[in-house]
């Protein structure tokens, strides 16, 4: 949707709703995914899909009607529902009034040509992964996923353009492009994927090619002992250790609850002098909307700078308890969770992946985790198993498979023992380096 | 409404589909949350979309949209035929449905009182009490309560001569109180992490005790600060049932999904330990253990009258005995394990997602006794309630789940609270294990709302029935040894 069309469907909830205090928001768009699996294509799906949520707001009392029915008839049925449940709820003390118009930063994040990629351009880029896999004798499995707007991975509606009874209106277009790629060997396998907002930068062979290689490598892997390892994690790992620390953790809210490792200690040292986490929409990898659900711009924020503890990430209600501002990392307001933190970087360092391999003596090469989930939200104590190439190093190389792991470790503790890393790449929706630590945890072995 | 699924089905022939089936569908749902006294979110929300997916030249194409002109119907239909048509350049073998004859049906989930028609205050001032009981209690850090309903029209038709129209109605709710000192945060749940959720109307609510059940949590949420450090090593665990309803979902559930099995779910979730030789020769559990995919079972929410490829709802053993003997299948895949008709478990999440195989509700059938009697039976063991993390590996072999609180059993009597439990295993070595479940008066329909899979993403909703049960010698308090 063009700024002049959501433009058009926000200025009719806004004169729909008349005098009352109202927040719109519109979120949506078209995504398409042609999934392919044992080398052909098993799946090829496309979607267009439109959300308008409506808030009307009286004094501290607040409701929300959200539908995708935009006709005018649609429209004043969302504002008549907002406005009933606004009057029959209880108050909310410290709601903030809507906020007035804003400036934004120019993100330039929208691309025609992948906005509109055929499907047999999806086809044909698939078709190169397939090619790649079957010349190595190995079962090709992966997507290429292509689309604008804000759809999330499981359906999602972020935000596309917000606008207030008080004059403020905000509008992002991104479009989107990721290819994953797993190339099996009966149990072994390897993975690649890139992301980017540009579906030129997609080059399915080359990806393939890389997963082929890894799942080569993979097959007959030995059991080693569960223990502490030194391990090298590509930037896939730890990207989703990173992901789920920031769910838990830097969001004021959860500070202010004390749920977060972060809670008494904002100036302390938490992590390695070396260790300098951020959210940033703006950086070149991310190309994020420059505004949050209540429409405040989103500043860069640094969280950790050099180990240590600098700042959570707020929206009104959390900032003004503090009585600071809002970094505008707000959800639909209220929600149960607070702000969060979804452009995160983990700035990285001058070495190559070879070269971290290169200083470990004895460890584990890891290329990515699975199903991570939260053991001990205070420490961000994580479990998972690795997945797609596990590796050996033995005196700097890289030398067998080994049978995969399942760890239970603290990211905290793991980024306090950070000793080099390589340049920043994006994957999962993070920008971070593949790193070397020491004394990574793995608990038990898996049966391949 | 019906006749835009037809125009759409209608289009799709027209250009050239061999088969087409579309799904019209309305969504309603009420989403309300309250957190430390104050509302927290109270929305209403409402969808209506078309999805159609086609079969041209043995290939699938799927499209959907939320333009219900007839124009932006033909449209749908035309893009779909589009993808189907590249799906196909790059195909090894066209797909073969399993037959299933043309139903013309009406089916509507049981639903006593229209959640719907309960006012909003009346749903506020039920959550203003539970926030209150939970608060009742000093300590505690937040207090969270919640209600959901959903309700879905759904009108399903195919070029086969398929015609059904169905209505589900879910109604939900729970509450959550955390407790924190010092970097150490416990919670409590009710009725499961989740909370408990039916294919039911405002009944369901009314017979859930969640006011009077407030209290309890918060204090055990507060208790489990001052508890100790769940011991490691290996114990006799005894599982609550909304526990082990996790267990059977990660576990059973997704390794019997025969597409897991045949690779499709590679890049993402992942393959199976179940291959297609260990079907009637593994010995996958103890011969107590008998576990039955039900898209019958009332109330459960994956019960149905038909799947969202029109092949009607059934109920089969996936392991009789102990031993492993069905999957869980679609009309693309039954023929693969030899099978002449699906088992009805293609669903998809609402319009704009293609059905896939999910798991229907799958249930432990009970043994007999009560929790307690066989607590009394355990000489020395732990006893683990509801869940709070869960993981386990691409294959389904290795997991690791931890719950939110437990209790040691030393001579059959629970001796002192625990917090911080978990445990580990292997899928089959651990189902083997089992050598006591209790009766019917326990077996309880425990709810998972959240269940993720397939590229694009969907989520869907099922039912795991359980009673607790015993499972020997198992690896206990891995998860805090690093």
């Amino acid at each position: 949707m063009t700024l002049e069309e959501a433009k058009a469907v926000l200025d009719r909830v806004l004169s729909s709703a008349g005098t009352e205090e109202t927040e719109a928001i519109l979120g949506g768009g078209t995504s398409a995914l042609t999934r392919f699996a044992n080398n052909e294509i098993t799946q090829n799906v496309s979607e267009r899909r439109y959300l308008l949520s409506v808030r009307v707001q009286r004094g501290k009392r607040t409701g929300r009607a959200t539908g995708n029915d935009i006709s005018p008839t649609g429209i004043e049925r969302l504002v008549r529902d907002a406005a009933e449940a606004a009057a029959v709820q209880p108050e909310i003390a410290d709601l903030p009034p809507l906020p007035g118009p804003q400036t934004y930063r120019e993100v330039d994040a929208f691309d025609p040509a992948t906005a509109d990629l055929s499907p047999e351009a999806r086809e044909a880029e698939a078709a190169r992964a397939v090619a790649r896999c079957r010349e190595a004798g190995l079962a090709g499995a992966g997507i290429y996923e292509t689309g604008q707007g804000t759809i999330g991975e499981y359906g999602e509606i972020d935000a596309l353009a917000i606008a207030n009874s008080r004059g403020l209106f905000a509008y992002h277009r991104g479009s989107q492009a990721t290819f994953r790629v797993s190339a099996l060997a009966g149990t072994a396998g390897g993975w690649a994927a890139r992301e980017s907002h540009r579906a030129a930068d997609i080059d399915g062979g080359a990806l393939a090619a890389r997963a082929v290689e890894k799942a080569l490598r993979a097959r007959d892997p030995v059991a080693w002992e569960p223990g502490a390892y030194t391990v090298v994690l590509e930037p896939a790992a730890v990207a989703d250790m990173l992901q789920e620390m920031a769910w838990i953790s830097f969001g004021a809210l959860l500070v202010q609850e004390g749920r977060s490792f972060l809670a008494g200690k904002l100036g302390q040292r938490v992590m390695g002098e070396n260790v300098t986490i951020r959210d940033d929409p703006y950086h070149p990898l991310h190309r994020s909307a420059p505004f949050d659900a209540e429409g405040i711009p989103t500043r860069p924020v640094t969280i950790v700078e050099n180990g240590i503890a600098k700042s959570p990430v707020y929206d009104r209600r959390t900032a003004a308890k503090e009585g600071k501002e809002s970094t505008g990392h707000a959800l639909p307001v209220p929600n149960t969770l607070g702000p969060i933190a979804r452009n995160l970087v983990l700035e990285g360092g001058a070495e190559t992946l070879d070269g971290l391999i290169a200083g470990v003596d004895r460890g584990l090469l890891v290329t990515r985790v699975w199903y991570t989930n939260v053991v001990d939200p205070g420490t961000v104590t994580i479990t998972g198993m690795t997945r797609d190439g596990l590796f050996a190093i033995e005196q700097g190389r890289v030398t067998r498979a080994v049978r995969n792991f399942r760890f239970n470790q603290s990211v905290v503790q793991l980024l306090g023992r950070v000793e080099a890393m390589s340049a920043p790449e994006r994957v999962a929706g993070v920008v971070c380096p593949a790193i070397r630590a020491s004394g990574f945890h793995m608990s038990s072995v898996t049966e391949f | 409404m019906k006749e835009l699924a037809r125009l759409a089905i209608d289009t799709a022939s027209a250009r050239g589909a061999g088969y087409a089936d579309a799904r019209l569908i309305q969504i309603r749902e009420e989403d309300l949350h309250f957190k430390n006294g104050e509302p927290a979110g109270v929305e209403r929300s409402s969808s209506t979309g078309l999805g159609v997916r086609v079969l041209v030249d043995g290939a699938w194409g799927f499209a959907a949209t939320d333009d219900l002109s007839r124009s932006g119907v033909e449209r749908c239909a035309d893009l779909a035929v589009s993808i189907g048509r590249a799906s196909a350049r790059l195909l090894q073998e066209p797909v073969r449905l399993a037959p299933e004859p043309p139903h013309q049906a009406v089916w509507t989930s049981p639903c006593r009182i229209d959640p719907f028609s309960v006012s909003l205050q009346a749903k506020l001032d039920l959550l203003s009490r539970v926030d209150e009981g939970l608060r009742s209690v000093k300590g505690v850090r937040n207090a969270e309560c919640f209600l959901r309903f959903l309700r879905e029209h759904q009108w399903f038709v195919s070029t086969e001569g398929s015609d059904i129209e169905q209505t589900f109605t879910r109604s939900g709710g729970g509450m959550i109180a955390t407790a924190v000192r010092d970097g150490d945060i416990q919670r409590r749940s009710f009725p499961a992490s989740e909370g408990g959720h039916l294919l039911s109307g405002w009944e369901h609510i009314e017979s859930t005790p969640w006011v009077e059940t407030a209290p309890r949590v918060a204090e055990e949420a507060v208790a489990l600060l001052r508890a100790d450090q769940c011991p490691a090593g290996t114990f006799d665990v005894v599982l609550s049932g909304s526990q082990l309803a996790l267990q059977i979902h990660e576990s059973v559930g997704h390794p019997t999904e025969l597409d897991r099995v045949l690779g499709m779910e590679a890049n993402y979730a992942g393959t199976s330990f179940l291959t297609l030789e260990k079907q009637g020769a593994l010995q996958f559990g103890s011969p107590i253990v008998n576990l039955v995919a039900d898209a019958t079972l009332p109330g459960g929410l994956a019960s149905f009258g038909f799947d969202d490829e029109g092949v009607e709802a059934q109920r089969w053993p996936l392991v009789e005995n102990g031993r492993f003997v069905a999957y869980l299948t679609s009309r693309e895949l039954a023929h693969r394990v030899g099978e002449k008709r699906s088992r009805g478990c293609s669903r998809a999440d609402g319009w704009h997602r293609i059905p896939m195989i999910r798991m229907v509700n799958l249930g432990l059938m009970p043994g007999r006794g009560t929790l307690e009697e066989l607590l009394s039976d355990t000489d020395h063991g732990i006893y683990m309630e509801t869940n709070r993390s869960w993981s386990i590996d691409q294959l389904r072999y290795n997991f690791q789940f931890k719950t939110e609180i437990a209790w040691e059993i030393r001579r059959g009597k629970r001796i002192r609270m625990l917090k911080n439990p978990t445990y580990q295993g292997i899928t089959t070595q651990f189902w083997n294990s089992c050598d006591a479940i209790c009766g019917e008066s326990e077996w309880v329909p425990w709810s998972v709302v959240n269940c993720g899979k397939g590229q694009p993403g969907q989520v869907a909703a099922m039912t795991h029935g359980t009673a607790p049960a015993r499972f020997r010698v198992v690896r206990v308090g891995a998860g805090y040894e690093g």
